[in-house]
């Protein structure tokens, strides 16, 4: 139970400093002396948090789905001819950067959250395929033999053993997944999602340090708190599939 | 009698190339090809490819992916080479079908018109591609092979590009319009990514010598080093405007430097930071993980430990070292140009202000060179790390 706890710090002190963060007026007029606006009020700071959290799990679940089936259907008999193409279009694919994924989504899907969740799905299914193929070759021909020996039926096979111990490393695709959609959703701001990185473009913009730093800090503690949310459930993982 | 049938359909036909062939006849018929916008803000009319290029320019690719699908399931001698000269050709001169386009259909009373490409020609390109990777793959193509393909292919649309042809092409409009900004762009963005890259690189060797000497000293600095990784670029880019700005406010020489709250300081800052995580654990681990029987044998040749070092343990770990580069490189040349949004330059000013002004081709001219670049450092430093490997 102790791994939890790291994970629930995180998130109860992200939730309270979205709460709390307007009241601090006094601290960010020192960083931005001269100026009302200390606050960013276009939204409140939990809306954004909310919309930035929907579009990373929105992502990563589509993401997931689709990365997991192709990279089974890639090492299963029928679709095995795929395999190499597949691998490779992962790899070249981590290749492009993500901001320019999300600048690319613009000419053909237009702004807004539907190209953002478009450029986050596509580039997120990437790092989740390649440690799916990873996971799935990795697994020990003997094991296989052996379950199959033991009157498994392949789709037995693929559920109780193929998915279970390529499981961990399937799970640690999606950890990269999603820390770079965070990152990417918070750049969507300039493609007009509403993510928690608006305040930081308002910023930026206006020459406000103090909204840029509202948005960077909130930020920051929303991937440190799902970072550490991960560890816990690779952690428990490891301990429910000790071997 | 199933696995008979299996193999021969195997030696046959090739179901990837005849799946990505229909896609790419789906798509193409499907998309627009080509967009004609009276000027650069305005959403264009898109065309197909049947009113864009007519009945040549359809009847051209149609019976391209016609004879691909052919190649992929009949059993002809040699199909592969034929294949791969065949797709090499044909992506070379993609963009041919672009200049066909203006010239149907570019309205020639208005100096502003311009024509875009579609997304029918982008999934074209794409899928044609898609097949020629195959298509090497299934020949067992060597890494010098297919560079030189990818090269052919590049230039090809250089030469395509620079024809007068396709001036009217609004991403060429865009950059003949702005061709010094692009050349600043580009120093900007390879010098800043380039410099990231090359200190990080020596902090981390540094790092992980001491990590190498002091057991201890691992986990406090991988944990580091991978806590700054998990922050998002947009929020430690706007973490280090406040500090950097105080400092530079505080000590006129800073700012003489250049050093602000914006700009390229807390940009290469922010890209270091970044940088360390791949460059460290690659190095610690390729240094760990020289075998210790290789370094015994030095030592019983009388080799000093200096030169066992420098010798025996460099060169071995060399080729991971590379990777971790290459990993860096490629993760630089993304962020920087994120780090516009800070006021550091590069191609991403291009990407912001193109988004700030909907102008659809200046965002292409940034993403685009962005995207060459790091598969570009992503190819030369593969090919230095096989060098390295193979040695």
């Amino acid at each position: 139970m102790r791994v939890w706890l790291t994970p629930v710090v995180w998130i109860a002190s992200l939730c309270a400093l979205a709460a709390w963060l307007p009241t601090m007026t006094p601290l960010f007029s020192w960083v931005q002396p001269g100026t009302d606006n200390l606050i960013y009020n276009r939204d409140s700071f939990y809306v954004l948090l909310q919309s930035h959290i929907w579009l990373v799990l929105a992502s990563a679940t589509i993401g997931t789905l689709v990365a997991v089936s192709a990279g089974i259907f890639a090492t299963r008999p029928a679709g095995r001819d795929f395999l190499p193409l597949v691998s490779q279009i992962a790899s070249i694919g981590q290749t492009v950067p993500p901001v320019a994924l999300l600048a690319l989504a613009v000419p053909v899907m237009g702004f807004g959250e539907k190209p953002t969740l478009f450029a986050l799905v596509l580039y997120g299914l990437l790092p989740i395929l390649r440690n799916t193929l990873t996971g799935l070759n990795g697994i020990n021909p003997a094991v296989l033999e052996s379950a199959k020996g033991m009157g498994m039926s392949s789709a037995q096979v693929l559920l109780k053993v193929e998915l279970p111990l390529a499981g961990r490393v399937i799970l640690a695709g999606i950890r990269t997944s999603v820390t770079i959609n965070i990152a990417t959703a918070a750049i969507g701001s300039t493609i007009g999602a509403r993510t928690l990185g608006d305040p930081v473009i308002a910023g930026l913009v206006n020459g406000n340090t103090a909204y840029v730093l509202q948005g960077a800090i909130l930020i920051g503690l929303l991937a440190l708190a799902t970072d550490s949310l991960f560890e816990a459930i690779e952690r428990t993982w490891a301990r429910a599939f000790a071997v | 009698m199933l696995p008979n049938r299996v193999l021969s359909n195997r030696v046959l036909s090739n179901r990837v190339v005849l799946a990505l062939a229909l896609a790419a006849f789906g798509c193409v018929w499907l998309l627009n090809l080509g967009v004609v916008q009276p000027n650069r803000i305005v959403t264009g009319t898109g065309y197909g490819l049947y009113a864009a290029t007519g009945w040549l320019g359809a009847g051209i690719v149609s019976s391209l992916l016609l004879v691909v699908v052919v190649l992929a399931t009949r059993p002809v001698h040699k199909r592969y080479e034929v294949l791969a000269a065949l797709l090499t050709v044909a992506l070379m001169t993609l963009p041919l079908l672009l200049e066909v386009f203006a010239l149907h259909k570019l309205p020639t009373d208005s100096a502003y018109a311009r024509i875009g490409i579609g997304a029918g020609f982008w999934c074209l390109a794409f899928f044609l591609a898609l097949i020629l990777l195959e298509t090497l793959g299934q020949l067992r193509a060597s890494r010098r092979f297919q560079l030189s393909t990818v090269l052919l292919i590049v230039a090809g649309w250089w030469l395509c590009a620079s024809r007068e042809g396709l001036s009217s092409l609004s991403l060429i409009r865009e950059y003949t319009n702005r061709a010094d900004q692009f050349a600043q762009a580009l120093a900007v963005h390879l010098s800043l990514s380039l410099s990231a890259v090359a200190i990080s690189a020596v902090l981390a060797f540094a790092l992980a010598l001491a990590m190498v000497r002091r057991e201890r000293m691992r986990r406090p600095l991988l944990g580091l080093v991978s806590f700054m990784q998990t922050i998002p670029s947009l929020a430690l880019f706007g973490l280090l405007i406040a500090p950097l700005g105080a400092l530079s406010a505080a000590f006129p020489f800073l700012q003489a430097l250049g050093i602000r709250g914006i700009g390229w300081a807390p940009a290469l800052l922010a890209l270091i930071a970044y940088s360390l995580l791949p460059m460290v654990r690659n190095t610690y681990v390729a240094l760990i993980e020289v075998p210790e029987s290789v370094v015994d044998a030095g030592r019983g040749m009388g080799m000093s430990e200096r030169q066992i070092f420098m010798q025996v343990k460099l060169p071995l770990a060399l080729p991971v070292i590379i990777e971790g580069v290459r990993i860096t490189t490629i993760q630089a040349i993304g962020l920087t140009a994120v780090a516009a949004l800070i006021g550091a330059g590069g191609f991403g000013t291009f990407i912001f202000q193109g988004l700030g002004q909907a102008a659809m081709d200046l965002v292409l001219l940034g993403a685009l060179p962005t995207v060459f670049l790091a598969l570009a450092a992503d190819a030369i430093l593969s090919a230095l790390k096989f060098k390295e490997a193979s040695r």
